[in-house]
């Protein structure tokens, strides 16, 4: 009887062999972002518009390999992160990579790439270590980082006439770089901080930190973090009866935020580095083809660069090959390249250099850039 | 400090007090009648405020008035969880009577998992943060430094009137007598003529009905819900049960408005005020070294 | 003499099924494949218990341990072999491992002295931890450094035995719990300790042999630098195994069956549970340091957001899903409770879900878990009676 089971076992096996016969010569690429959770709008906005990138490249003709986008998701949490990026780099079929949305995952993960010899662009997270903390010539990034945007925030903050702020930022890399760029770009501007809060991500409850800002009375709060922590915050602010400005950084430029806040978000601040979408050099192609490709997500404010990142990488691709070294070489020469966010150069550390900072404003339910705003026009008053 | 700021710190703590005892005294409950945990009971707090956030948004539709469809959305809330309630208490709890009660905990829990994911795929882009409608009157009144707005007001008020009704119930109702017997002894309980199954039933089908109020408040006082609310808010429901002392109806409230109270207090205390989970259940594992069986539960000798 | 050689040639046809069921399930890639391979590992244990062949085949390696343990030792060595240079396989079977000496500790004090452990994930994480900060800030050998967060492990947990002795039940899970998520939010809020950014672990080297460099093979071609990783955390495993199963057989296991049965009883006859408890508790919490240890210098970083409650959930599933108490039943529960979600990510977005649905189901209808366990054999080498 046994021997009768354990032979039809082993014929099963070897039917399971032959079927796994590798068919596909396809050139894979991977999307690493945080396809699920709070912050999950940037990530899907990201991964639509890298699979637009290769889906509009398939179908035009011209390419000599056939590219097929990985999309893997990070949770935004740091070890989910290390754990998708290990799965990536390890599959010698993918090449490179477009990856992260979350600062602190990307801290996390560029050990892994330069591990396995894997070509990534990060496309959304702005910590300056990513890039410049290593001399991986791995990792590239094509937007741009946070210390150019919180020198923007801080000068046009104070020439707006502020004096006192509260800092509220998460703990993780990413809200402690945004609290140590923002209060260094202030402090000569003769802006003061009156108290700094350190609060967990994944907080609910933050009356009893803004009953203590209650009591500082500052003339802003300025948050670092990302949406789902700046709604509760801008939620619970309405509690107290609060009217500060609220400030927030790059990482609440996202729908979600406004969803998610509802009519408390009228009158947020913002700052991103780059031009809003529209206004890019190739924005109005881009948009156009997101529109026609019927996406269920919106690209979001990082969307354009995670496409851009897609083209530069299988550019690289066309050019040398499908072969991690030769594309790693390729990216790193990257100059003056064209894509739909303006010419693209990597410094040695693999940065593109942004000078664009776009200053936000949440007017009427939407994103508006601070010069196009009733803001800006005086039609409108901040709450202070 | 100001008395202003204390009395705010009180108020903030008093909300989240009536929110955690709500959660408790569900716990209590089924622990009373079945000796059993039910972990699904925070995810099921979570989807009660889904159900009354799509009963909003659907009423809003039809243009229904805001403050008829307050009452809607609690009737459509505290009914959908109490059913949610007793299906979990039919085909999960009950067939698993004769295994060990961890495993109970554990087939609810996984099942919390199954609602918290549910809600996170098929509910419309579910995984944000949905905005949660303001429903109550936001008037504030100012009493030098503290802020007292009327619908944190009425959310006290809300919670300790559903807390009183389910200890009228308890007391004073027939049923209430026979969830009583059935906590007490459930054989001379059932020797007694005493429905245990519907009983029990109706006990979950309460003690959800909790939860849901409860999770309708979390989302009229933060006016945010997220799908992931509830894993946090059951863990804390349960501790505050615990530390009160299991079966225990007033050891549950008591150990809720402790656990906001330990919360609040931490928050001022520590320079950074995320230090305050960390002392919470500190203190609450200090609390069980001292009292092994909860602040409040009755004295049980151990008969051999 | 002839019944002699059959039972060492099932037990290798066994070892060789075992082994050929891991390398698939590890190999494989596409779901459909996955569903395969699972199917067939279902179909098999249905039509193998209607024949009674589990008992029979637990019963045929009982009575021959050490080759046994010798001929799935060298099938694991071989399954590591086969994947050399598939990094990610290696990474989870290396996880499993791990994750499965975790739970021979978690085994010992819930199985044993029936104290339950919502912490596991914790102490996992206290050893992963303890790992970090020595290889930061200390030179000591690197398998001290093993050692160590095993130990510290063990210690921390002794904050908890006082109020763990003094309560019961629902109350003492109230307490691990409480630990557990008191764990994960200190983490996150301190600041030394890398906040949720967590911390990054530099690797092992034994004698100049570093464990996060692939190894060149020669004619076989690189081996993947998890390799070194999953053999260590093999033999790890396997040593704890061994002693698990020793002590559960010798009469400590017999006076802590005393102590989860009747603590009263067990008094009167002069058996003293607090010792038997304490003892149980440290032991497990000491595994899963030293498991966490190697997590954390084969993952090379590690974050508080891998320490989580419900990982710890993950951990207790495991044990319960198995079959309480009984140490063999970890082994399959482990792997289908770790690499399953892990193979389903194709179907990404529901893993957790479908995950969660079979977890349900296991629980409704086979409440006792897949392997369940078996009352205690006195005189295991004489074999049951029929």
């Amino acid at each position: 009887m046994n021997k009768v089971i354990v032979k039809i076992l082993l014929m099963a096996f070897l039917a399971t062999l032959i079927g796994c016969s590798d068919s596909s010569n396809k050139v894979k690429i991977t999307f690493i972002g945080p396809l699920t959770g709070g912050v999950s709008a940037g990530g899907l906005g990201g991964r639509n518009s890298a699979e637009l990138a290769v889906r509009l490249r398939n179908a035009s003709g011209q390419s000599k390999y056939s590219y097929e986008l990985v999309p893997l998701d990070d949770e935004c949490k740091p070890n989910i992160g290390v754990q998708v990026a290990t799965k990536a780099s390890a599959d010698p079929a993918v090449i490179a990579g477009v990856t992260h949305y979350c600062s602190a995952v990307a801290m996390g993960t560029v050990d892994i790439y330069h591990k396995f010899g894997l070509p990534v662009i990060v496309w959304g997270a702005v910590l300056p270590d990513i890039t410049y903390a290593n001399d991986y010539k791995e990792i590239h990034r094509v937007n741009g980082t946070m210390i150019n945007q919180n020198e923007v925030a801080a000068n046009f903050m104070v020439e707006r006439g502020y004096k006192t702020w509260a800092v509220i930022h998460d703990t993780t890399d990413y809200g402690k770089g945004h609290n140590e760029y923002f209060s260094k770009s202030l402090s000569p501007l003769g802006g003061k901080i009156l108290g700094t809060f350190a609060v967990n991500a994944e907080q609910q409850d933050f009356t009893a930190e803004l009953t203590q800002i209650k009591r500082l009375n500052p003339d802003v709060i300025y948050f670092g973090g990302l949406a789902p922590t700046g709604v509760r915050i801008r939620a619970q602010m309405e509690k107290l009866a609060m009217d500060q400005v609220f400030q927030g950084t790059s990482g609440i430029v996202s729908d979600a935020f406004i969803e998610g806040a509802g009519d408390l978000a009228e009158g947020v601040l913002a700052f991103r580095e780059g031009a809003p979408t529209e206004k890019l050099p190739g924005g109005a192609v881009f948009i156009e083809k997101y529109t026609e490709a019927n996406f269920n997500e919106p690209p979001e404010a990082y969307g354009a660069f995670s496409f851009a990142a897609a083209n530069l990488i299988m550019d690289a691709i066309e050019k040398v090959g499908p072969d991690r070294i030769a594309v790693m070489a390729e990216l790193n020469a990257t100059n003056d390249h064209d894509s739909i966010i303006g010419k693209i150069s990597f410094d040695d550390h693999g940065q593109n250099t942004v000078a664009v900072i776009t200053k936000y404003v949440i007017q009427d339910g939407k994103w508006v850039v601070w010069e196009d705003s009733s803001y800006a026009a005086g039609a409108k008053r901040l709450t202070r | 400090m100001d008395l202003g700021f204390l009395a705010q710190f009180f108020v903030n703590g008093l909300v989240l007090g009536v929110i955690y005892a709500l959660v408790a005294v569900g716990f209590t409950l089924f622990f009373g009648v079945l000796d059993v945990i039910k972990f699904s009971h925070g995810d099921v707090l979570m989807l009660g405020a889904f159900t009354a956030l799509a009963t909003y948004l659907g009423l809003s539709d039809i243009g229904v008035a805001p403050g008829v469809a307050l009452i809607l959305v609690f009737v459509a809330g505290i009914a959908g969880m109490a059913f949610v309630g007793a299906i979990v208490c039919k085909f999960l709890v009950l067939p698993l009577r004769g295994a060990p009660q961890l495993n109970t905990l554990l087939i609810t829990l996984m099942f919390g998992t199954v609602i918290r994911e549910s809600v996170r795929l098929f509910y419309p882009s579910g995984s944000n943060p949905k905005p949660f409608p303001k429903l109550l009157p936001d008037n504030a009144f100012e009493f030098g430094n503290l802020t007292l707005r009327l619908d944190s007001c009425i959310i006290v008020l809300l919670g300790i009137l559903a807390i009183i009704f389910t200890q009228l119930f308890i007391q004073k109702t027939k049923f209430g007598l026979a969830i009583r017997a059935v906590a007490q002894d459930e054989e001379t309980a059932r020797l007694m003529g005493v429905n245990f199954k519907t009983v029990v039933l109706l006990t979950f089908a309460l003690g959800s009905a909790l939860a849901a109020v409860g999770g309708i408040s979390t989302g009229l006082y933060y006016q945010e819900i997220n799908f992931a609310m509830g894993l946090m808010l059951g863990l804390i429901g349960f501790s505050s049960a615990v530390l009160g002392g299991l079966g225990s109806l007033y050891g549950a409230i008591a150990g809720g408005f402790l656990f906001a109270a330990l919360q609040t207090v931490g928050a001022v205390w520590f320079a950074v005020p995320a230090y305050k989970d960390v002392f919470a259940f500190a203190v609450v594992i200090m609390l069980m070294a001292w009292r092994p069986t909860g602040l409040l539960a009755e004295r049980n000798e151990e008969r051999v | 003499m002839a019944n002699f050689v059959k039972g060492h040639f099932l037990i290798t046809i066994l070892a060789t099924i075992a082994g050929l069921f891991v390398y698939f399930f590890l190999h494989l890639e596409r779901s459909w494949e996955i569903v395969l391979v699972v199917g067939l590992a279902v179909l098999t244990m249905v039509v193998s218990r209607r024949k009674n062949l589990i008992a029979r085949a637990q019963e045929t390696c009982l009575q021959k341990p050490k080759f046994s343990i010798s001929v799935f030792f060298v099938a694991a060595v071989a399954i590591i072999f086969a994947l050399r240079s598939e990094h990610f396989a290696l990474l989870m079977l290396t996880t499993v491992l791990l994750y499965i000496t975790v739970c021979f500790g978690l085994t010992a004090q819930f199985g044993f002295v029936g104290l339950v452990n919502f912490a596991g994930i914790a102490f996992f994480g206290i050893g992963a931890y303890t790992t970090a900060v020595l290889y930061q800030y200390a030179a000591i050998p690197d398998f001290l450094i093993i050692l160590a967060s095993g130990l510290v492990a063990a210690v921390i947990g002794s904050i908890l035995i006082l109020p763990i002795l003094r309560t019961k039940g629902h109350y003492a899970a109230l307490i691990t719990i409480a630990f557990g998520v008191l764990f994960r939010t200190f983490l996150e809020v301190n600041d030394t300790l890398g906040g949720p950014q967590g911390l990054k672990v530099d690797g092992i080297s034994v004698f100049g042999l570093s464990f996060n460099e692939n190894i060149n093979l020669g004619l076989l071609g690189t081996g993947s630098s998890y390799v070194t990783y999953s053999i260590l955390a093999l033999v790890l495993c396997l040593v704890t195994f061994v002693f698990v199963r020793r002590m559960e057989n010798s009469w400590v296991g017999l006076n802590m069956d005393m102590v989860r049965h009747d603590e009263i009883a067990a008094a009167s006859f002069g058996i003293h549970p607090p010792s038997w408890k304490i003892l149980a508790f440290t032991l497990g919490n000491f595994f899963a340091g030293l498991a966490g240890s190697i997590y954390a210098s084969m993952s090379g970083f590690i974050a508080p957001a891998s320490f989580n409650f419900a990982d710890s959930l993950v951990l207790v599933s495991i044990v319960l899903l198995g079959g309480l108490g009984n140490v063999f039943s970890v082994i399959p529960a482990a792997f289908l409770v770790v690499v399953l979600p892990e193979k389903l990510q194709l179907i990404q977005e529901y893993r957790l879900l479908i995950f969660g649905i079979v977890v349900i189901l296991i629980l409704r209808f086979k409440p006792s878990g897949i392997m369940p366990r078996g009352a205690r054999r006195y005189y295991p080498s004489l074999g049951v009676k029929k």
